[in-house]
């Protein structure tokens, strides 16, 4: 009896043990994500959706075997104020050694962190996408100048300097169409806003524009009126914002009780592109303009995929895609399918390798790396690179109103700037 | 006027943050560090009866007001009541609490900006060539009432009586037949609806974010400290202080500086008069 025992346990090894070592391994994506803010928790939802529907079409072929994608995603809490840039390092750490991710997209989101987190990518050798939040122009210098150390890292979205030659010429259209010159910069203390509206301040005085002053708030800020008062009293005619907490929404209010006669213009304010900021605000923040850093995050027919991404997102999630983070946190995941299935191999040396050589016809337009330094490449053109989108509020929606290539509408005052 | 309006308002708005802290510090001697995230709470609250259940805004904040009172009730009877006395697990104790409160709402989902309350009238109103919402007008008339109110039941009714005489020396209130820990449970639990008040008047100016929590009992904590630990009056005159400080370094400095305000005023109060300006606490060892 027990013989027979043995050898019926022998058999079932025998058959079902080589089954089980072919069954092949998932590839873990690690998002180190601030999931409690928006570009956390609206990168969070691209990437599930992106990952979803690559793994319902049977996963990437890497060297001719399917397989799939795994989503592990850590909070990071870089956006929370006063929590230290060490904590995101520790997710990102931990993403690699404890849940042993193959590639990361998605943050740390915070610039600060983002810079910090690179020399761990470069020691653990492990290629990451950036594709949420961080702006800050320091990050592609830094590939560029240490190329061999800190070549896994890749950002998929605009960076401050690209949004800054956006803005402007969205500024040249404003002050074609309604003959506005004057600025009042409102930036929240934290590195990529503040080294935003340095630079927007230096280009917009370049190009004409008289900046009326600069006025830069801590983290968790929620009362402006001092601020707002402050652009009145110097006769602003834009505000130009950079703030991605949640608190920037109580600046629109204040503007509309206030009666502000300054055009809120946001470089980077996530309040603004939410679709809930209409409730938020009551209605009050209509006409504020605002960048969403990359077509698909609001409605427009950039590309083909634009709109296909844009009603998946909001059949899966029941909200329309939110944040900076939505359509560049989706189009990563294919992004780095189509560089594992041209590489075929996982290795990291030749993913990188197969992104730098990336041409893809995306969500947001076409999709290359620069070489040297690993960031998309822009364009006004969606034909040509990554295209940008600014909306503006009107009537509860969200309409693009640049660039002309994709608006789905035009730049509207409110009516207490009509003369 | 634009710095005398709007520090008024300000100064208006750090007192109704700090009343209710000062309170419970006054007569239990009990830090509530859950001061912050009751005031969320409340938030929540009154959002969740005006939009889920319908009621109207007074209705709403009324029993959410109520709430914050029983919610501070309970947290001293089933916790603070252990550590009393004991100074560093009473900071431990309810700083805890207020933790697991905050990142518990968090972790809830109650997260992002869409939870906002109306203002009580919306609209602003010219005052000498200086534009002010008028909800901000109404705080003024609020806050004042309040400290008057808070006054009179302090001086005219039995259990404000015994709430001072608790704050006065609490072993002579106990040997006049003054339950002790139940006046102190009383405090926690008038300090908690005055947080919960504060959140009702101030939140309709924003939206309610878990990160307020913070940010309120840093604000209370530093008004506490310049007024002197356990005088509410000295915490109403800081207010005033802080208010108007924190306004001017905005119109001369910049947005920036003003949190940094608070924080100064609390270093500076403990270098030079660490019992603040009305506290009794170390005043033996200062005059030492």
């Amino acid at each position: 009896m027990k013989r027979t025992l043995n050898v019926l346990v022998l058999a079932a090894l025998v058959i079902f043990v080589p089954s089980l070592s072919s069954a092949q391994k998932p590839i873990v994506i690690g998002a180190p994500l601030s999931t409690a803010f928006l570009y956390g928790w609206d990168a969070e939802r691209g990437i599930k959706l992106a990952v979803e529907e690559i793994n319902a079409q049977g996963g990437v072929d890497v060297g001719g075997k399917k397989t799939q994608f795994k989503v592990e995603v850590i909070d990071t809490r870089d956006l929370e104020p006063g929590v230290p840039v060490s904590d995101a390092l520790m997710a990102v750490e931990k993403l690699i050694l404890e849940k042993k991710a193959d590639f990361l997209i998605g943050g740390p989101v915070r610039s600060e962190a983002a810079l910090a987190a690179m020399d761990l990518l470069g020691k653990y050798k492990k290629v990451s996408i950036l594709t949420t939040g961080s702006l800050t122009p320091a990050y592609h210098a830094r590939v560029e100048k240490e190329y061999d150390k800190l070549k896994y890292c890749f950002r998929i979205h605009g960076e401050a300097g690209q949004l800054v030659k956006e803005i402007m010429a969205c500024f040249g259209e404003i002050k074609e169409k309604f003959g506005l010159t004057k600025a009042f910069i409102m930036v929240q203390d934290v590195a990529h806003a503040r080294g935003g509206g340095e630079i927007l301040g230096k280009v917009a005085a370049k190009a004409g524009w008289t900046i009326d002053g600069t006025e830069v708030y801590p983290t968790g800020t929620t009362d402006f009126s001092m601020g707002l008062l402050k652009a009145k009293n110097a006769g602003s005619q834009i505000l130009n914002i950079w703030m991605d907490m949640p608190e920037s929404s109580i600046l629109l209010k204040q503007w509309y009780e206030l009666q502000i006669p300054a055009l809120p213009f946001g470089s980077t304010l996530a309040a603004a592109e939410q679709p809930g900021f209409w409730k938020a605000t009551e209605g009050k923040g209509e006409y504020t303009l605002c960048n969403v850093v990359n077509a698909g995050n609001a409605p427009s027919n950039a590309t083909d995929w634009t709109m296909k991404f844009y009603d998946a997102y909001a059949k899966k999630w029941k909200i329309e895609p939110e944040g900076l983070g939505s359509s560049s946190s989706y189009m990563a995941v294919y992004t780095l399918k189509d560089a594992i299935e041209r590489a075929g191999s996982i290795d990291s040396g030749k993913v990188v390798e197969a992104l730098e050589k990336t041409d893809l016809m995306g969500v947001y337009g076409r999709i290359r790396f620069n070489p040297k330094n690993h960031q998309v490449i822009p364009s006004l053109d969606p034909k040509e690179g990554a295209v940008g989108t600014i909306l503006q509020w009107q009537a509860g929606k969200r309409v693009v109103v640049f660039p002309k290539s994709i608006a789905m509408g035009e730049i509207q005052l409110p009516p207490w700037m009509k003369k | 006027m634009q710095i005398l309006i709007y520090g008024t308002i300000n100064s208006i708005a750090l007192a109704l943050m700090a009343l209710g802290f000062a309170l419970v510090y006054g007569i239990s001697r009990v830090p509530n560090f859950a001061h912050g995230a009751i005031y969320v709470v409340a938030g929540f609250l009154t959002w969740a009866f005006l939009k889920a259940a319908g009621f109207s805004y007074l209705l709403s904040a009324l029993i959410a007001i109520l709430i914050t009172g029983v919610l501070g009730a309970l947290i001293y009877r089933l916790m603070l009541i252990r550590v009393r006395g004991m100074a560093i697990s009473e900071i431990i104790a309810s700083y805890a609490i207020g933790l697991a409160i905050l990142e518990g709402l968090r972790w809830g989902g109650f997260k992002g900006m869409t939870y906002t309350l109306p203002l009580f009238i919306p609209g602003s109103v010219n005052l000498g060539g200086v534009p002010v919402d008028i909800h901000r007008l109404l705080l003024i008339g609020i806050g004042a009432a309040v400290i008057v109110l808070l006054w009179l039941f302090t001086h005219y009714t039995r259990i404000g009586l015994a709430l001072r005489g608790m704050a006065q020396d609490e072993r002579a209130a106990l040997m006049l037949g003054i339950d002790s820990d139940m006046m102190a449970l009383l405090a926690t639990a008038f300090g908690s609806m005055l947080a919960g008040l504060a959140a009702v008047v101030l939140l309709p100016l924003g939206n309610i974010v878990v990160e307020a929590g913070y940010n309120v009992l840093i604000l209370a904590i530093a008004v506490c400290i310049v007024g002197g630990l356990g005088s509410w009056m000295g915490a109403v005159l800081a207010a005033f202080l802080i208010g108007f400080a924190q306004i001017l370094t905005v119109v001369y400095l910049g947005s920036h500086f003003q949190m940094v305000v608070a924080l100064l005023a609390i270093i500076i109060t403990l270098i030079i008069r660490p019992s603040g300006l009305f506290g009794r606490q170390k005043e033996l060892e200062e005059r030492v």
